[in-house]
Parts: C-alpha cells; sequence; structure tokens
C-alpha cells in the first residue's frame, strides 16, 4: 500500500494537519460542538490517528504531552525521531513504513504495545527502556539471525510476539526455538501456543538454556552484590566515616610516599614495625573511629525521626482544627444563603449578606490565628532542634578531633613511628659510614645515605606526608559534617516558610471563593 | 462393741485433758442462736410456729412420702446395713453422746437419717462421689446449674430441724424433686466425682436462701457487664512536642466554676443516694422471725484441688456460688464429706465471716473419724507444730491404733446415673419458672416449643411484677437462625438477633410495625453479603444505608422520599415508589486517585436538578474542592438548545487547573453523573425493594417457625434414623448369614468319636465319607420333598378342577371368582415348586463337590487325607 502512495509528493507533519486530524477525531454531537466552540489544546489530547497521510518526517509532536495512542501506520517513515516528549504513551504503531533501525524511543517507560510491522528492520535492538512492553509486532521484516529473539528475554511482561515473514522465520526451528528462549510469550504470530510445542521446545533446547540462564543469574548476582556495596559505602558516608573500616587510610599514607617505601627496606625498620605493630594499631584506632561514627549517625537519625514526627503530629491536629472550623463555617453560611434567598424584603437582604460577610472575615482571622499560632510553636521546637542537632555535630567533631579514639592519636602513632624510623635511619647511616653494614641495600636506598642532611630530609619528607593525608581526612570530615548540619537546618527552614506560604495562599483563597460568591449573589439578587 | 466402748472412754478422757479450753468454747458457740434463743421464750417460739404452720400451707406438691416411692425395686444396700455401716453407726452414736454431752446446749447433729427404707444411713456414704458421662458437667458452674434445673426444690417439712430421711441420689433423680440436703448431697457427689475438694454443710441460712426465693436477687441475666474503662495510656511527650499555646483564661473564674459544679454534683448525688436509700428500704423485706434458726443445707468447695484460688460456698438451690463471707449464711453446725465428718467448734456469733475452714484443725473442727487422709493442719510456724505433734500423739496414742484401721465404708447408694434424654430435657417436664427481683425467667427444654424458644427474661418495673418492661426471648435451633428477641414494652421497640446463616444475611433487625416505610434498622452480616451492606436504617421519610469493602469506596448512601404523588388502586399489583428528592452518597477516600479527583460526597438534588460534588481533602490542606452542576437544559433566545454555558457548573478549587476550566470537560463529567444519578436511584428503587422481601422473609419464617435439627441428632432426625435402622437390619442379616457359614458341617461326626483323641486315618476317611452320604441324603430328601410339595399341588388343583367341570353349572359368580383366584395362586405356587426342583436338581452336584472340596481342605482332616488328594 505504502508503494501505492510513494508516487505522490510526501506530506510534512504541520500545525495544520495536527489540527485537522484532532478536530476530526475529537468528540462527537453536543460535545464537539462544545469543542468547536472552545478549541482543542494539543495537550489535552489523548489519542491521535495519522495513518495513510503520506508522512515522510515525524514531526511537531512534541506539544502531545499526555498522548496515550498515536497511529502512524501506512506512511513513508523512514526513521523514528521526534517522540521524545511523548512520555505518556502507551500504544504506538508505525506499521507500514520504511524504517530500518529501531532508535528514539529511550524517552517512552510507558510503552506497551509496539507494532513495527512490515518495516526494513534487521535487527532489535534499542528497546531497553521500553521495561513494560507486552505486544510486540515485528512481522514482515528483514530479522535473519536467531540471536535477536534472545535480546526479548528482558521484556518480562511481554506475551504476544510477531515475527513472521522474517528471514528467521522460515527455519524449521523457529517455533521452538522463540518458545524455549522466551517461556513467558503466550501469542506468537497471533497463535496461541499451546502447551505441548511449550513442553517439547523446552525440552529441545534445555542445555542451551540453562546456560543462558546461569549466566543471567550470575550476572543478576553481580550486579545485586556491587548494588549492596554501594550501599553500604552510602550509608557510610552519610555517617562521614567511609573507609575508615580497613587500612585504607594507612593504605593511601604510603601510596605517595617514595622515600618512606624505600626506607622500609633499611635493615631495623622490619623489627621496628613487629615490636611496634604501627600499621595494626594504627587501623585500630581507624576502626574505632568508625564505630563512633556509626553510633553518632544512629543518634542523629533518630533526633530527626522525632523532630519530624513531633512536626508532623502537630502539622495534623492544627490541620484538623481548621477543618473543624471550616466545617462549621460551611454549616453555617449555606443556612444563611438559603435564608437570603428566601427573603424577599431588601433591607434585610442586605443586612444578612453583611452579616455573611462578618462571618466570612471571622473565618479568615480564626484561620489566620491558628496559622500564625502554628507558626511560632514550629519556630520555637525547629530553634531547640538546630541547636541539639549542632550540639550534636559539635561534639561528634570534637571527639574525632582530640578525645581518645582519634585522629590525634593517629599524629601520635606517627610521630612515634617518625622518631623511630629517623634513628634507625641514623644508625644505618653510621654504619653505612664505618662500613660495618653487610647486607644488601637497592642502590636507590643507598643513595639516600649520603649524607645525614639527606637521609633526615627523606625521613622528614615522609612523615610529612603522612601527617599531610591524616589532616586531610580529618578536614574532609569535618567540613562534610558541617555542611550537611547546614544543609539539614536550612531545610528544615525553608520547608516550614513554604509550608506557611502555602497555608496562607489557600486561606486567602478560600476566604476570595466566599466573599465573591456571595457578591455574585448580591449581584444576581439586585439585578432580580 | 468392748473394744469401742473402750475407745470412747479413753477419747472422751483425752478430750478432758485436752484442756478447759475447749469445753468453755462450745457454750458460748452459737451465740447468735443463743441470743435469739433468750429474746424468744419457749412460748413464742411455739407460738410462731403455729403462726408459720399456717402460713405455710400451699406447700408446692407432696413430699415423696414413703408410699409414693417404690423400694421393692430398690438394692438390698438400700435396705440393709453393713456390718461396717453398723460399726460406723455405732462410732457415730457414741460420738453424739459424747457430743451432746460436752455441748448440751448445742443441736443434736445430724448424723444418721433415715433413708427412703427406713433405714439410717450415715451422712457420708449417702454422697456417691460421681463423674458424669458429659463434658458440661466438669466444671462447677455448669453441674450446680444442673442440679437445679433439674430438681425441683421443696422446702424442708420442719423449716428448724434437719430432715428425719435424707434419701439416696438416685431416688432423688428419679422422682426429681428435693430439699436442700438432697440437692447438696447430688451436687456434692458430683463435685467430687469431677475432683473438687468439695462438702455438704448443715448450717443456718437466711430465709430467702431456705425458701430459694430469689425475689429479692437481681437476676444475673439483667446484670449488665460493667465496661471495663480503661485508661487511656498516655504517651510522655516527645522531645519535640510543640508546647502548646498560652492559656489566657482566668485562673480564679475556672476554679469558681469548678466549686459550683462540684456543689451541684455533690447535691444531685445526695439526693439520688437518698432516692436509693429510700428503695432500698421499701425493698427490704419484712425482719424474719426465725432469722438465724432456718436450717439450710449447702455445699462448700475448699480452696486447692481443681486449681480453685479460693473457699467458696455453693448454694445448691439457686446455684450461685457466695463468697464464704456471705451474710445470707447465718452458721455452720457441722460439714461431712464422701470421707469424713467434722463438727463446728467456732463460734457463729458473726455468721459465717470469721470461720477459718482449715479442717485439720482439731481445735476448730472436731471430727468423726481419724481417717489416714484427713487434711493437715496449716502450720504458721514450727515450733508450734513441734508442740502440737507432741500434744496429738500424746492424746491420740489409744485412738489412732484402732481408728486408723477404721475408714468410712463405701457408699451404699447405686451408681448416679442420668440418661442423656434427661440431661437435655434438664428441668423437671423441661420447663421451669424462677422469680427474681422485679424480673421472670422462664427456661424450656429445647425442641419443648415448636417455635425454638428455650428462654424468657421478662423485666418488671415494679416488686409486685405487673407492669412489663421488656421480654428478651432465646431461641435454639430455628431455621431462620433467629437467636435473640428483644420487645421493649415502653418504646415498643422490638430487636430481633440473627446468628449468622440466615438467608438475607441478617444480624440485626429492629423495629416498631412489620409494615414497610417505618422506622427500622436492619443490621447484615457484612462478609455474607456482594454489595457490602452492614446497615440500613429507615424512617417514613428517609432510608440511609451504610456499606464497607466495596470496590467503589461507596460508605454511606441517604436517600430522603418526597410523598407520593399518585394513589393506586389498593390492590394494584404495580408497585408505586414514592418520588425521590434527594440521594446522599459518600465514598471513602480512594488511594488510586489525587484526592481533587476523588469525591468524598456527592448529591443528587433530584427535585431540584442539581448535582453537588464534595472532593476529598489533600493530605497538607483544610480545604476541599467542590463543584455543583445545574442540571436544568435551558432553551436559548433564538431557541436553540443550550448544550452548556460556564455558569451551569460552578466549582471551588483549591489547585486551579488548565483542563477543568473547559466547558468540554465539565460537559464530560456532567454527562456521567447523570448517568450515575440514573444509576444511583436505581440502586435506592433496589433497596427499597429488597426491604419489603425481607419483611415478607421474615414473616413468613415467623409463620413457619421450622426448627433445624442436627444430623448428630440421632433422636430426632428421622432421616438418619431411618437409615441407621437399615443399616442395622443389613447388618443383622450380614451377621446371621456369617453364622451359617461358619456352621460347623464337621460336628456332630466329630462328637460321635470319643473326645480329646487324635484322629486316625481311617477315622478321617469315615470321617469325610460319612459326611458326605449324609450330605447326599439329605439333597435326595430335599428334592424328594419338593417333589412331594409339587405332587400334592398338582394333584390339588386337578381334584380342584374335576369338581369345577361338574359343579360348572350350579356355580355362583362369587364361587367361580373364588375358584379362579385358587387356580391362580396354585399354579403359581406350582410354577415356583418346579424352578425349584430344577434349580435343586441343577445346584445338588455342584453343591455336593463343593463340600468334598471343603472338607479336603478341613484343617482336622487335611494331613489324614493328603494320600487321597
Amino acid at each position: 500500500m505504502n508503494r501505492l502512495c510513494q508516487s505522490m509528493e510526501p506530506r510534512v507533519m504541520d500545525d495544520d494537519l495536527l489540527k485537522l486530524a484532532v478536530a476530526e477525531q475529537g468528540p462527537r454531537e453536543e460535545a464537539g460542538q462544545l469543542a468547536k466552540q472552545e478549541g482543542i489544546l494539543f495537550k489535552d489530547v489523548l489519542s491521535l490517528q495519522l495513518d495513510f497521510q503520506n508522512i515522510l518526517r515525524i514531526d511537531n509532536l512534541w506539544q502531545f504531552e499526555n498522548l496515550r495512542k498515536l497511529q502512524l501506520d501506512n506512511n513513508i517513515i523512514e526513521r523514528i525521531e521526534g517522540l521524545e516528549n511523548l512520555t505518556h504513551l502507551v500504544w504506538l504503531d508505525l506499521s507500514f513504513n520504511n524504517i530500518e533501525t529501531i532508535e528514539g524511543l529511550d524517552t517512552l517507560v510507558n510503552l506497551e504495545d509496539l507494532s513495527l510491522f512490515n518495516n526494513r528492520i534487521s535487527k532489535i535492538d534499542s528497546l531497553d527502556a521500553l521495561v513494560k512492553l507486552q505486544v510486540l509486532s515485528l512481522g514482515n521484516n528483514q530479522i535473519f539471525n536467531m540471536m535477536n529473539v534472545i535480546y526479548l528475554r528482558r521484556f518480562k511482561d511481554l506475551r504476544t510476539l510477531s515475527l513472521s515473514g522474517n528471514p528467521i522465520s522460515e527455519a524449521e526451528d523457529y517455533k521452538m526455538f522463540v518458545c524455549a528462549y522466551l517461556p513467558d510469550l503466550v501469542y506468537l504470530d497471533f497463535r496461541r501456543i499451546d502447551d505441548l510445542t511449550r513442553e517439547l521446545a523446552e525440552i529441545k533446547h534445555q542445555y542451551t538454556i540453562d546456560e543462558l540462564k546461569h549466566r543471567e543469574e550470575l550476572t543478576q548476582a553481580q550486579w545485586e552484590e556491587a548494588q549492596a556495596q554501594k550501599e553500604e559505602l552510602e550509608a557510610h558516608k552519610a555517617a562521614f566515616i567511609e573507609h575508615l573500616n580497613g587500612s585504607f587510610l594507612f593504605d593511601s599514607m604510603y601510596a605517595e610516599d617514595v622515600e618512606g617505601n624505600k626506607l622500609s627496606f633499611l635493615p631495623g625498620v622490619g623489627e621496628l614495625l613487629e615490636a611496634y605493630p604501627f600499621k595494626d594499631k594504627f587501623v585500630i584506632i581507624c576502626l574505632n573511629i568508625f564505630e563512633y561514627g556509626l553510633k553518632q549517625q544512629e543518634k542523629r537519625k533518630m533526633e530527626i525521626d522525632t523532630f519530624n514526627e513531633c512536626i508532623q503530629e502537630a502539622i495534623q491536629e492544627n490541620q484538623e482544627q481548621g477543618k473543624r472550623k471550616i466545617a462549621e463555617f460551611e454549616e453555617k453560611h449555606l443556612l444563611n444563603l438559603s435564608a437570603i434567598r428566601d427573603e424577599s424584603e431588601m433591607p434585610v437582604i442586605e443586612m444578612k449578606i453583611v452579616e455573611c460577610g462578618e462571618d466570612i472575615t471571622q473565618l479568615f482571622n480564626v484561620l489566620m490565628t491558628l496559622e500564625m499560632q502554628l507558626v511560632e510553636q514550629l519556630e520555637e521546637t525547629i530553634n531547640i532542634f538546630e541547636r541539639n542537632i549542632v550540639d550534636l555535630v559539635g561534639l561528634f567533631i570534637e571527639n574525632v578531633q582530640s578525645s581518645w579514639c582519634t585522629m590525634a592519636q593517629c599524629r601520635d602513632l606517627e610521630s612515634h613511628h617518625h622518631e623511630k624510623l629517623l634513628e634507625i635511619s641514623i644508625n644505618t647511616l653510621e654504619k653505612i659510614v664505618k662500613g660495618e653494614l653487610d647486607e644488601d641495600l637497592p642502590d636507590d636506598v643507598r643513595a639516600l645515605f649520603v649524607d645525614k642532611d639527606t637521609i633526615v630530609n627523606a625521613v622528614g619528607a615522609s612523615h610529612d606526608i603522612h601527617l599531610l593525608k591524616i589532616d586531610n581526612r580529618e578536614d574532609e570530615l569535618v567540613t562534610r559534617v558541617n555542611s550537611w548540619c547546614t544543609q539539614l537546618v536550612d531545610k528544615i527552614h525553608t520547608d516550614e516558610i513554604m509550608r506557611n506560604r502555602k497555608r496562607v495562599k489557600e486561606i486567602n483563597q478560600y476566604v476570595d471563593h466566599m466573599q465573591n460568591e456571595l457578591d455574585n449573589l448580591e449581584f444576581g439578587d439586585i439585578l432580580d | 462393741m468392748e473394744v469401742l466402748r473402750e475407745k470412747v472412754e479413753e477419747e472422751e478422757e483425752a478430750e478432758r485433758e485436752e484442756g478447759t479450753e475447749r469445753l468453755s468454747r462450745p457454750e458460748k458457740m452459737p451465740k447468735l442462736l443463743r441470743k435469739e434463743a433468750t429474746t424468744l421464750t419457749p412460748e413464742l417460739l411455739r407460738d410462731m410456729e403455729q403462726k408459720l404452720s399456717e402460713i405455710k400451707v400451699p406447700i408446692p406438691g407432696d413430699p415423696p412420702t414413703d408410699d409414693t416411692i417404690d423400694i421393692a425395686n430398690l438394692p438390698p444396700s438400700y435396705k440393709v446395713n453393713t456390718p461396717r455401716e453398723e460399726q460406723l453407726l455405732q462410732v457415730a452414736d457414741n460420738f453424739s453422746r459424747q457430743y451432746s454431752h460436752l455441748c448440751p446446749d448445742r443441736v443434736p447433729l445430724l448424723l444418721y437419717p433415715l433413708n427412703e427404707c427406713e433405714v439410717p444411713k450415715f451422712v457420708s456414704t449417702t454422697i456417691r462421689p460421681t463423674l458424669m458421662p458429659f463434658p458440661e458437667l466438669y466444671n462447677w458452674d455448669t453441674c450446680a446449674q444442673f442440679v437445679s434445673d433439674f430438681l425441683t426444690m421443696m422446702p424442708l417439712p420442719d423449716p428448724l430441724k434437719p430432715p428425719t430421711h435424707l434419701y439416696s441420689s438416685t431416688t432423688v433423680l428419679k422422682y426429681q424433686k428435693g430439699n436442700c440436703f438432697d440437692f447438696s448431697t447430688l451436687l456434692c457427689s458430683m463435685l467430687i466425682g469431677s475432683g473438687y475438694d468439695a462438702y455438704c454443710i448443715n448450717g443456718y441460712a437466711s430465709q430467702d436462701l431456705c425458701l430459694m426465693d430469689l425475689t429479692r436477687e437481681v437476676c444475673p441475666l439483667t446484670v449488665k457487664a460493667k465496661e471495663v474503662v480503661h485508661a487511656e495510656e498516655k504517651a510522655p511527650p516527645k522531645k519535640y512536642a510543640i508546647k502548646p499555646p498560652r492559656d489566657l483564661t482566668s485562673r480564679f473564674e475556672q476554679d469558681q466554676e469548678m466549686k459550683r459544679q462540684e456543689e451541684i454534683k455533690t447535691a444531685e448525688e445526695k439526693q439520688l443516694r437518698e432516692e436509693e436509700e429510700r428503695l432500698m428500704e421499701a425493698e427490704k423485706a419484712a425482719p424474719d422471725p426465725l432469722h438465724g434458726l432456718r436450717v439450710h443445707c449447702w455445699v462448700l468447695v475448699l480452696s486447692g484441688k481443681r486449681e480453685v484460688p479460693e473457699s467458696f460456698f455453693i448454694d445448691a438451690f439457686t446455684a450461685r456460688s457466695y463468697s464464704t463471707q456471705d451474710s445470707h449464711f447465718l452458721g455452720i453446725e457441722s460439714l461431712w464429706n464422701h470421707k469424713n465428718y467434722w463438727v463446728n467448734m467456732q463460734d457463729c456469733w458473726n455468721g459465717c465471716k470469721d470461720l477459718v475452714f482449715d479442717l485439720g484443725d482439731p481445735v476448730r473442727w472436731e471430727y468423726l473419724l481419724l481417717g489416714t487422709d484427713k487434711p493437715h493442719l496449716f502450720t504458721t510456724d514450727d515450733e508450734d507444730d513441734g508442740i502440737n505433734d507432741d500434744d496429738d500423739d500424746v492424746e491420740n496414742l489409744g485412738k489412732e491404733d484402732e481408728e486408723k484401721s477404721f475408714d468410712m465404708p463405701h457408699s451404699w447408694v447405686e451408681q448416679i446415673e442420668i440418661s442423656p434424654d434427661a440431661f437435655e430435657t434438664r428441668c423437671p417436664n423441661g420447663k421451669k419458672i424462677i422469680l427474681y427481683k422485679r424480673a421472670k425467667l422462664e427456661k424450656w427444654a429445647p425442641y419443648l416449643n415448636n417455635n425454638g424458644l428455650v428462654c424468657r427474661l421478662t423485666t418488671y418495673e415494679d416488686l409486685e411484677c405487673t407492669n412489663i418492661l421488656e421480654i428478651k426471648e432465646w431461641y435454639q435451633n430455628r431455621e431462620d437462625m433467629l437467636e435473640l428477641r428483644h420487645m421493649n414494652k415502653t418504646t415498643g421497640l422490638n430487636t430481633d438477633y440473627f446468628k449468622p446463616g440466615h438467608p438475607q444475611a441478617l444480624r440485626v433487625h429492629s423495629y416498631k410495625s412489620m409494615l414497610p416505610e417505618n422506622d427500622r434498622v436492619m443490621e447484615f452480616y457484612q462478609s455474607a453479603r456482594v454489595d457490602g451492606l452492614i446497615k440500613r436504617e429507615e424512617t417514613p421519610k428517609t432510608m440511609t444505608e451504610h456499606f464497607q469493602g466495596r470496590p467503589d469506596f461507596l460508605s454511606y448512601r441517604h436517600i430522603n422520599f418526597g410523598p407520593r404523588v399518585k394513589k393506586l388502586p389498593l390492590n394494584s399489583a404495580e408497585s408505586n415508589p414514592r418520588p425521590i428528592v434527594k440521594i446522599t452518597e459518600r465514598f471513602c477516600r480512594n488511594p488510586a486517585k489525587p484526592a481533587d479527583e476523588d469525591v468524598a460526597e456527592r448529591v443528587f438534588l433530584i427535585a431540584d436538578e442539581r448535582i453537588q460534588l464534595c472532593y476529598h481533602c489533600r493530605n497538607d490542606h483544610i480545604t476541599a474542592s467542590k463543584r455543583e452542576f445545574l442540571r436544568r437544559t435551558e432553551v436559548d433566545s433564538k431557541g436553540n438548545k443550550i448544550i452548556m454555558t460556564p455558569d451551569m457548573c460552578v466549582s471551588f478549587e483549591v489547585e486551579p487547573m488548565e483542563h477543568t476550566k473547559k466547558l468540554l470537560y465539565q460537559y464530560e463529567a456532567m454527562i456521567k453523573l447523570k448517568s450515575e444519578e440514573k444509576l444511583s436511584r436505581h440502586q435506592a428503587w433496589e433497596s427499597e425493594l429488597e426491604v419489603l422481601e425481607i419483611l415478607k422473609l421474615r414473616e413468613e419464617e415467623e409463620e413457619g417457625h421450622v426448627l433445624t435439627i442436627s444430623i448428630y441428632d440421632t433422636k430426632r432426625n428421622e432421616k438418619s434414623k431411618e437409615y441407621r435402622e437399615a443399616m442395622e437390619r443389613v447388618m443383622h442379616e450380614e451377621h446371621l448369614r456369617q453364622m451359617e457359614t461358619q456352621l460347623d458341617y464337621l460336628a456332630p461326626f466329630l462328637a460321635q468319636l470319643p473326645p480329646g483323641e487324635k484322629l486316625t486315618r481311617w477315622q478321617a476317611v469315615r470321617l469325610k465319607d460319612e459326611c458326605l452320604s449324609d450330605f447326599k441324603q439329605r439333597l435326595i430328601d430335599k428334592a424328594n420333598l419338593i417333589q412331594a410339595r409339587f405332587e400334592k399341588e398338582t394333584q390339588e388343583l386337578q381334584k380342584k378342577q374335576q369338581w369345577y367341570q361338574e359343579n360348572q353349572v350350579t356355580l355362583t359368580p362369587e364361587d367361580e371368582d373364588l375358584y379362579l383366584s385358587y387356580c391362580s395362586q396354585a399354579m403359581f405356587r406350582i410354577r415356583i415348586l418346579e424352578q425349584r426342583l430344577n434349580r435343586h436338581k441343577e445346584l445338588a452336584p455342584l453343591k455336593y463337590l463343593a463340600l468334598e472340596e471343603k472338607l479336603y481342605k478341613d484343617p482336622r482332616l487335611v494331613e489324614l487325607l493328603k494320600v487321597f488328594a
């Protein structure tokens, strides 16, 4: 059929075409008249049919934000494009076109039904985003590789598939293969798959499928593991003590320390490390900090939870009060209004209307008082909370910096180590000078022992690097904790302000509406 | 005898030695009684007795006197005493004499009253511990209830003295009546049988108890369970709980107000109390002149066994339990169980309030027999215990040696049996009436009333029971599952309660009249209904329905009806529904929809052609969206129909949205609402129909009152009875057949041989041959017999035919008929005989072979006949 259309001039998808289509497919009869009267906005359209229009290029569809169903079949479209904005699309028909590759569908996450029948597609891919896909029609295409079917295993909801008219469907094994690799499929090429076929297929391809499954499971497990690790790291980061539960910091101290590594070849250093297990002690301190950090994190979390709970309770209660007041008011107001309608004498009506106006003002006052009261209460509570959380954070920082299980200890340990190392180095130097050293040292190490200054400098440089690392880690921790704290407090404040604005706006809107209604009534009565 | 005498003397000595203390106690023991006695001179007492006997004329029914009791069929143990019993009676006699000697001012003990055969029997042996085969009778409360229901109460012949006769429980059960001693003995037997530590008490009680007068008691069924007010646990204020706004009211004013309130309250309370007191005064009975003298018998259950935490009394007449401190019980003379007998040595000046039920304490309770398993004294401290032990040893040295061996003889009473029938029927004739204070309780056995009524409680306004307040009727086994009907006579409101299983899932139905369109409330079992209806309330002008768990979240529908427009002829078949004025529907929050689109309340003002919608409130908002549609279709100036104008839909939106402003949207919403309005009206109409249907059904059920019969109820279920009987018949036949097959064909021949000897081969062969020949003979005989009968019949028939042919002319039609019928019968007989003969001829050889084979396989002959086989 598209061959026939090809003889005609390709059409452009312009505004007129779309408007015409929308108007044609819009509501009928009375509703249609209304629609005509008002015009239909493109973004209100839920379904659009553009078949047999000789369209070459998909265009100008970005306004149809809420489109659920789009039919573009029997055109001469060559590329899938311009559909990025239609994220609500559920049903997409692109059959009988000239499409060669599947593309441009990455944003259509809600798509359930996709038809690409009678195109020139040779490979199934780029469908990863379509997690809800249920029906896929790919008949009359150029798919020749059976392995394309395996790609479809990722769609857990896929129930209907059509692949007939492709080179692969010529294969003898085609049906069995598809049934075996897509066990959840119900309809293949518009026919229900019977249980017998399914069983046979399963038996036939059992080995390859088991292997495939095994591989898939392995990947899944790996992915999960990575995910779990990531989560753990996130949790530690939230407590600001990531990488402190091991020798990570220690290792990083030596990673950039050239001299230190060289010096570790000195004869006495090994013994020194044995006598004073520098690394072990260091790691223990790190672990202490880590655990302390976790505990503090727990404490902070509890604090925040109680705070949120209390605030929520207060707001809820206030809302209830507000609702009650409004309900009371509405009851009274309704009675008043009906009384006004029944009344016939003008002065009485006017008096009553004034009364109603007063009622509305009073309601406004009551509601605003409630809100102000809540604002005051919340402010007080928020301030208390702020004080507490700042205190908590301060305590945490202080403890990490200066108390018993801390960075300061790390530094002490490092200094101690440095002194010992210096001593050994000088001794070695003396030995070398005296020529008493009987061990072989690597050349670059020996190069350090030229004179005292060089060796002292080398040891000092190593020490400096170590200290710098420790300082950096400490600084990082402190800055991050502080910034977290300020962010939290800021967020609470802004949230509260937003809430207040919203409520005030709501009250105003309601009262305005009520007042308007009353005014209209007045107006109407006067007209009568 | 000699030994006994000696022992008694020793006992006396021991008692005397025990000290003056105890001697002095009995004198002041029944102080209460004595007080009464001193105020009443003997003459006065006699006067009173006379008066009382005059009053007491209408005794309900005669007590079962000896001539009404059939003693002929009673077992011998009822009529004579065994030597052990005799011995026991002597011991008791001795005890009694000592007792009257030591406590001359106390009433003689009830030790061995006469039984129905005029034989003295010791009271303890009248108790026959029995565990009843009904699981319902395992606990004390149900036991007591059964005894009180099952027996009819008879007052004591002399209210001031224990009875002279104490019948066995079997006799009492048979005649279903008895006095308090009979009641208590039966109950005690049952309680001991099911493991309780129970005793019969002979003592003094208030008039109400003795005469089973419950008219001063509040009926337990009318007492409403007190609602347990559990104080709501106040959660401790959380750390960040907000402070309440400052209270700006005056403290002083509050205080003043509070004081004023309190004053009013106290005044009211005082008035109330006075009122109550006045009422109490009015209700209080006239003082009983025989207070404290009326003999009564009740049951004591001691703590310890069957996890009874505290000792208590049971009054066998009413099955009520009382604490041991209850003021109804005024004194105890003695108590006994099936093992022993104890005399109370404590002072009863304060009723039973100060009594200590420590039966192991010989100072407080004087025992009759030194049983081996008497309750032990609760010792408070070891020193005392040691001393007491020594004393006991010294005093009881002589006693123990002989008495230890003397246990209470076994009860003379036959096994107590209650048939399942009697158990079910319970009360005599299945009916019982109890009068309470301002209430009357009637009980019936199940299936006695054909409408299933089992219990009726009538509550009255006044003490004289004339103005009925309300009636409660309990039903059982009704097919319409009616369980309880509550009729309030003051408001005229009837309430029916149903068990699950009514065809219309009805749970409660309260109404004033069964006519439709009246005030009524119907509650339903929600899980049994598809539409989730819980409750439907009706007034003449409205109908309100409550729903739960519906998929469309409808929770409430209220319908206002207007007056009927047209009058239909009375007997017209078509229904004439009232016009609906207004339908209000409320919905629960549907979590799948945003709050602004989820309708909370929908009002169809049908008369005004108006539809009001109120939406749910958002979580963080205090106002909710609203929308009102005017359904009226109008025609504009040019005569065109106006489809939709902006003023046909007035709306307030919490957060105004663009698309809702559009006419098209509003139009579509209105079209949808219109169809929903139609649906709601239809449902309202259906509800009305359903009410009519239920009312009709209820009326039919009320008239039919069919009772259901459980398939396990073998007695009443006719179908299962028939089936069972058929089964039994089949079983019986089967059994007979088996008997036949087991018939030993060798037995008569074996009997001829000398018994006990082993068969020789020759004997065996002979045995076999004899058996076979005998069988052959029998077969031939049988064939001959059949043949003979056959010939006889044929001959007779021929004779008759001859006779007929000869007299054919003279025969009357009747004779001819007779002849013809005879002929056909005879022909039938002949044919049957012929068939039998043929069959016999066919089967006889087979039977013969079968027997032969059987004989070869017979275990007794198989060894010996092997050679031939």
